[in-house]
């Protein structure tokens, strides 16, 4: 196709194009992203090789006090004069060793059955044996600990190599101060990211890393810890999530993903278009007390959620305000099933939904509006364009582009809305297999999966596929956004 | 000073411990979770046991307020950090014992607690033929409130709605709920019942919905949901306009309250030529396994104490809720209660509720919702009977 | 159609006596007028619809707030006006003691404190801030008046501790002295518009300046910290109520995570924002892929990392503070794209006159970033309110470590609290307050921050 024809085509027809586009290209995009994954593999590898050959070499020319770095890390710095930085390598060895001895070694040695020594009754008083848990989670822990351990250790090689080569030259080492002074200044990156990286790998990491070891385990209310051991089962809970038939959560998840791609589609939409309408009214040129008309709105972010949708929930409950008055005034004579019919607790979150998001789009919309160049309507205006002419020329064209982003990044954040549904209706009505609800997002499910019926393994896998389900979303809208923008770019 | 406040209770708990008349006893932290409203008697109740049991006087128990409800799911959650003692429902044993929560009663307290509670609390705390927890009210099943100036004739369902929707006023009953639900299905002479092994497991299931008893309860119930006085729900205090209600003792003041002089109570009417039946309930005391015999001891000795018949009958006196021990229940108080004399006059008619799987709930709710949402209302027999059987292949589905 | 062909059969008339050419022009201008006011009309309608629905369950939240659970019914009833206003269900929240009446009447003698204040500040701005130093007795009459606000103030003063047992006073002058703080600032702002030097040093009083947002989050966060801890160490010991605990935990976590968060969030974004090093690419897509993950996956095992560190049940408050903060860095996206916009130039500038990065980040780049900073930290205050998830996850089991959320929640969804609905609502009301105030006070940061965040992702 020419660039001419694509350009004639109606905006409708071009995405539609560039849809097509997209999968026809994404299997070469796959075999090159494929090619790419293979590429770095190799990379790492060669990498990895170079590295360990660097060990080696690094002893060979190595002096003593190199050598000696390899058992006893930072005994090269110390003997080099550097006693802080030698100090701190010690240190840590010390630490990781007794961690080890003391306390990593017996649960990284159970990490393959997850325990086996059963709790048992002595008399009335009951001992515990394994507790499969601890030992998951403090094996995992242990392992990280290990990687952080042998990272240090080839630092600390590195180290010695780069300090004795500069002594070779003739050069001078940096003291403490002076390595100190750096962390302020050339090294101010890991002054800053020193803690939120800890804190990220000890409380997102980690955890993450467990719930994806925990999906290949038995770990539900049948197995519970401390009395109950559980144990790797490999990919049965896959299995019994994804496939259809009795005591499997195939069509339970069908369902509720469906259901959860519906209400993201609207959430998001449906607020981005009224936000933006509400926004033009209220910036329209001649309309008096814009401050006040916003501030209204915006009520509803400032109240805490838990607060304002608890209240609504309640306002929309069989016996709630909404009901008895429509039913005083006869409009009604049966209380409308606001949260006991799937279809109508479906409409009404999605209802209630506008009234939490209008105002996020209005505000940002308002934002944006305000950076439209004057001059475009100004044309527009003099070209003869109609108020929904210059909407559908100017306006939306440019929010588009500009929010482009946004709209991914908030399309992702619904499906993963998590206090709208469980403020709101808790998943109710039920009905679904696997106890899930009719307005049951995956994220709520998952949480009902956890807390309710302690079945941590279908969590975990339930959790694996919302990531697979975004990482696809996002994919194909990042690999989308190139063609939306040229479309968009208006001259 | 978290720390200091440790050693120094090690302290104290060692020189306690060598203290010879403490000998025996127990001496260190016990935590017992009940329904809010119960927590100021349960410290009552347990300053009256360390008065008694001198052996105890030095325990320091703390009681904090964890719903029923939700007392399963948190000590399943961690063992570890849930209380010592806990109240709980009795649909939640099977689950807690299958998580290893619970640990069974004491042989002897089993044998006293065996003679003096009613059966249908006793099956209730037992799995297979081990008792697991302490009954401490029998009184978790429904029967009808009702006003007496709307609702001539409690005993038939028909006259309760036409006088309800004479009288402009509503009846509530929360169809929804599997719970309420088994009014008309055992009402009407079906089954449901799972059988389970010493651990929890649950091994069988007895269903036969899908049969012509189950149309007749299913065709009750959509009748039912077709009157412009019915109205879904169970909770008093959330309720308006209401002729009659079916609902628990626990609503009793609030019902009291909302009748006014015209407060009455009933049990269930009949429908359709059958007598509504529905579940018999109870809520019981549950000991965690301990690691620490003393600990465990003392635990017995307070759960044994807090379910006995005069502090059931002081809990009666206090909160309201009906005891499940026999001589309690022959008290006068009792006998003289409207709300616990209906629920008695029930009780004939109940099915003592045994385990049932978290699934069975949401299933249960989904149908009821269905016939609220007027789904069924021009369905023929065979729908139905297809709606009843996919019910009833569900209900099979939760074994195993 | 109807409305529209009036005006053009007016402008007929009108025209008949004139010059006939004119109408074609002057038609199309008035018409284009009316067209003008009719849409604004319309969108003046709709605005108005719109406001009402927004406001509606507020004001429904507020007036069954003041339904007495005592002498109505505490759950959900067919009718919105209570039939007689009380404040049983205020009462209710701080429950245990006989607080409630003297909290009334220090909140009266609040009043009448902050009314002789306000006086007498603005009689002493007057007076100090004159230019003309001439009118000498002048000078002296209004010295006179504020000598009798003081007096008034005092008066009042004494009067309060009367009624308070011994004990007591310390607190109710405490309390006093932070109303007056709150409500004199309050009123000098919106009624006097003075801005004397005086006024300037009131905690909470705010000029219209550059530093206006800076200065009303410090002057709020001060009187916030002050609340907690006059809640924590004086209040929550004299009572026992548990809603006030709750409240207390909650502006506690609240106050602390506000600070952490803050910092870690502009530590990361900085770093990645404007420096260079190995290793900034592959944090940003960890950073991105992680964030695919949702949240509540991990509970359970944030639970018993909590729980080996004690920081759970009882030691809930600092184990929350800790969850909320130690993977905030993930959240930098809003102010890296605040800190792309500082031009480069000025850190080049800085760095070549000797300045190291630390100094460049706190001297130049901070000063510039206000904006930012005060976004970042009025979206970490208020985030913790409205936790109920991982905060009941954490407490469970018990009252001393649960925060408002948890125990308003458990009211409204528990059996045991059907009753409690309208206590519900007094307690929404009075988290709302604060954080709504707050709010609306930095209404403007919040724009700033969601706007840049929306357009550069």
């Amino acid at each position: 196709m020419v660039d001419l024809d694509y350009l004639k085509m109606s905006r409708p027809r071009k995405l539609l194009h560039d849809l097509a586009g997209f999968f026809a290209r994404l299997p070469g995009r796959l075999g090159n992203g494929l090619k790419g994954l293979a590429l770095a593999v190799g990379r790492c590898l060669k990498g990895l090789g170079l590295s360990i050959a660097d060990l080696f070499t690094t002893f060979r020319d190595g002096d003593w006090k190199t050598r000696l770095s390899y058992l006893v890390m930072g005994s090269g710095s110390m003997a080099r004069g550097q006693w802080g930085r030698g100090l701190l390598f010690f240190l840590f060895q010390t630490v990781f060793n007794l961690y080890m001895v003391n306390f990593g070694m017996a649960y990284l040695g159970k990490l393959n059955t997850l325990g086996v020594v059963e709790t048992y009754k002595e008399g009335r008083k009951t001992v515990y044996g394994d507790n499969s848990f601890l030992i998951l989670l403090y094996g995992v822990l242990t392992l990280f600990f290990i990687a952080a351990f042998i990272y240090t250790w080839r630092v600390n090689i590195r180290q010695n190599k780069v300090s004795q080569q500069i002594l070779a030259s003739g050069g001078k080492l940096k003291g403490t101060k002076d390595n100190l002074q750096s962390l302020v200044d050339s090294q101010f990156h890991k002054t800053l990211l020193a803690l939120p990286t800890l804190g990220v790998f000890v409380f997102t990491i980690l955890p993450i890393f467990f719930m994806i070891l925990v999906a290949f385990t038995n770990f539900d209310y049948n197995h519970q810890p401390p009395a109950k051991l559980f144990t790797w089962v490999g990919f049965e809970n896959f299995r019994t999530l994804l496939s259809s038939g009795s005591a499997s959560y195939g069509d339970t998840f069908r369902q509720v993903l469906f259901w959860t791609l519906v209400w993201a589609f609207f959430a998001t939409f449906l607020n981005y278009f009224l936000g933006m309408f509400v926004a033009i009214m209220i910036n329209k040129k001649g309309i008096r007390l814009k401050k006040m008309w916003r501030t209204i709105l915006v009520m509803t972010i400032a109240i805490p959620q838990f607060v304002s949708l608890l209240y609504v929930s309640k306002m929309f409950a069989a016996d709630g305000l909404i009901n008895t008055y429509l039913m005083k005034w006869h409009w009604i004579a049966q209380p409308i099933p606001f949260w006991t019919d799937p279809g109508w607790a479906r409409f009404t979150i999605i209802l209630i939904n506008i009234w939490i998001g209008i105002p996020y789009l209005m505000l940002i919309a308002t934002g944006i509006l305000m950076n439209i160049p004057a001059d475009l309507y100004e044309s527009a205006r003099i070209d003869g364009a109609n108020a929904l002419q210059m909407y559908g020329k100017i306006t939306l064209p440019y929010m588009l582009f500009v929010t482009g982003p946004y709209l991914l990044t908030s399309f992702t954040g619904n499906i993963n809305n998590f206090n709208v549904i469980f403020l709101l209706s808790q998943g109710k009505p039920m009905g679904l297999a696997g106890n899930a609800g009719h307005t049951d997002l995956l994220i709520t499910w998952l949480y009902r999966m956890t807390v309710t019926d302690t079945n941590y393994k279908i969590a975990a896998v339930i959790g694996i596929m919302v990531f697979v389900v975004l990482a696809v979303i996002n994919l194909v809208v990042y690999n989308l956004i190139p063609s939306v923008k040229n479309e968009e770019d208006f001259q | 000073m978290k720390k200091l406040l440790t050693l120094v209770l090690a302290v104290a708990l060692a020189l306690t411990l060598s203290c010879p008349a403490f000998a025996e006893g127990y001496s260190g932290d016990l935590k017992i979770w009940v329904a809010d409203a119960a927590v100021d008697f349960t410290k009552a109740q347990v300053d009256a046991f360390k008065a008694a049991y001198p052996e105890y006087a030095g325990m320091n128990v703390s009681v904090e307020a964890v719903g029923e409800g939700d007392a399963a799911n948190k000590v399943i959650t961690d063992v570890a950090a849930a209380a010592d003692i806990f109240g709980f429902a009795q649909d939640q044993l099977a689950r807690m014992v299958a998580a290893g929560a619970l640990i069974d009663v004491e042989p002897g307290n089993a044998e006293i607690v065996k003679a003096e509670n009613d059966a249908g609390s006793v099956a209730a705390v037992t799995l297979g033929d081990t008792m697991y927890a302490y009954p401490m009210t029998s009184d978790n099943g429904y029967f009808m409130y009702y006003d007496k100036s709307v609702v001539t004739d409690p005993t038939d369902l028909d006259k309760v709605l036409a006088d309800c929707e004479a009288a402009g006023k509503s009846f509530y009953m929360e169809i929804n709920s599997g719970w309420y639900q088994t009014a008309f299905f055992f009402g009407a002479g079906c089954t449901l019942t799972y059988d389970s092994d010493n651990e929890g497991n649950l091994t069988n299931c007895n269903v036969d919905y899908a049969s012509d008893n189950g149309l007749k309860a299913l065709k009750s119930m959509i009748k039912v949901s077709q009157s412009p006085a019915f109205v879904n729900g169970s909770s008093i205090s959330n309720a308006t306009n209401v002729g009659a209600i079916v609902d628990g003792t626990w609503d009793s003041d609030a019902a009291k309250e909302l009748f006014g002089d015209n407060y009455a109570a009933a049990k269930l009417p009949t429908v359709d030529g059958y007598q509504l039946s529905g579940f018999g309930g109870f809520k019981m005391l549950g000991v965690k396994p301990q690691t620490d015999e003393d600990k465990l001891a003392a635990c017995d000795a307070l759960a044994a104490f807090l379910t006995s018949g005069e502090v059931q009958q002081a809990r009666y006196e206090a909160l309201g809720w009906g005891p499940s021990n026999l001589e309690a229940q022959q008290s006068d108080a009792v006998k003289a209660d409207v709300a616990l004399s209906a629920l008695g006059e029930q009780l004939a008619f109940t099915v003592p509720q045994g385990q049932y799987p978290g699934d069975y709930w949401s299933l249960a709710t989904g149908l009821g919702d269905r016939i609220i949402a007027k789904e069924f209302d021009s369905a023929d027999d065979a729908a139905l009977m297809d709606v009843l059987t996919e019910f009833q292949n569900a209900c099979i589905s939760y074994v195993g | 159609m109807a409305e529209r062909k009036i005006p053009e059969v007016d402008i007929i008339v009108d025209e008949k006596a004139g010059v006939i050419k004119e109408v074609g022009p002057q038609r199309k201008l008035r018409s284009k007028k009316g067209h003008e006011r009719r849409t604004n009309g319309a969108i003046y309608t709709v605005l108005t619809v719109m406001s009402i629905v927004w406001l509606v369950p507020f004001v429904f939240l507020v007036l069954q707030s003041f339904r007495s659970y005592k002498l109505e019914k505490g759950g959900m009833v067919d009718y919105l006006l209570p039939k007689t206003f009380s404040l049983d269900n205020y009462a209710f929240l701080f429950e245990g003691s006989n607080f409630f009446h003297w909290c009334g009447r220090a909140i009266l003698v609040g009043l009448a404190c902050a009314a002789a204040t306000v006086a007498l500040v603005c009689l002493a701005g007057k007076l100090f801030d004159r230019q003309d130093r001439g009118a000498r007795p002048a000078r002296v009459g209004i010295l006179g008046a504020c000598l009798a606000a003081g007096y008034a103030l005092l008066v009042a003063l004494t009067a309060a501790l009367q009624g308070f047992a011994p004990a007591e006073r310390p607190v109710a002058v405490l309390v006093c002295l932070m109303l007056f703080l709150a409500i004199g600032a309050i009123i000098a702002r919106v009624y006097l518009k003075q801005d004397s030097k005086l006024l300037r040093s009131i905690p909470g009083y705010v000029v219209e300046d550059r530093h206006e947002g800076a200065k009303k989050l410090a002057a709020m966060f001060a009187e916030f910290a002050l609340l907690a801890i006059i809640l924590q160490y004086i209040l929550i010991p004299m009572t026992k109520s548990q809603y006030l605990l709750w409240y207390t935990n909650t502006l506690t976590i609240a106050l602390f995570t506000a600070v952490l968060q803050t910092a870690i969030v502009l530590s990361v974004s900085y770093a990645l924002s404007r420096l260079r090093f190995r290793g900034r690419k592959l944090i940003m897509n960890a950073v991105l892929v992680l964030g695919l993950f949702p949240g509540f996956l991990t509970m359970i095992t944030l639970y018993f990392l909590l729980k080996q560190m004690g920081l759970t049940q009882s030691g809930a408050v600092p184990g929350l503070i800790l969850i909320y903060c130690a993977s905030s860095g993930m959240g930098y996206y809003i102010s890296k794209g605040f800190f792309d916009t500082i031009p480069k130039s000025l850190d080049e500038s800085a760095r070549i006159d000797g300045a190291t990065r630390f100094q460049v980040f706190m001297k130049i780049i901070m000063p510039l970033a206000k904006p930012i900073v005060i976004y970042t930290i009025l979206m970490a205050f208020m985030a913790p309110w409205g936790d109920y998830v991982f905060a009941s996850y954490v407490a469970f089991g018990d009252q001393q470590g649960y925060n408002v959320a948890v125990g308003l929640y458990n009211w409204v969804n528990t059996n045991d609290f059907q009753n409690y609905f309208t206590r519900f609502c007094a307690g929404g009301v009075l988290v709302a307050l604060p954080i709504t105030a707050l709010f609306l006070a930095l209404q403007k940061y919040y724009v700033e921050g969601v706007t840049g965040g929306a357009v550069k992702g």
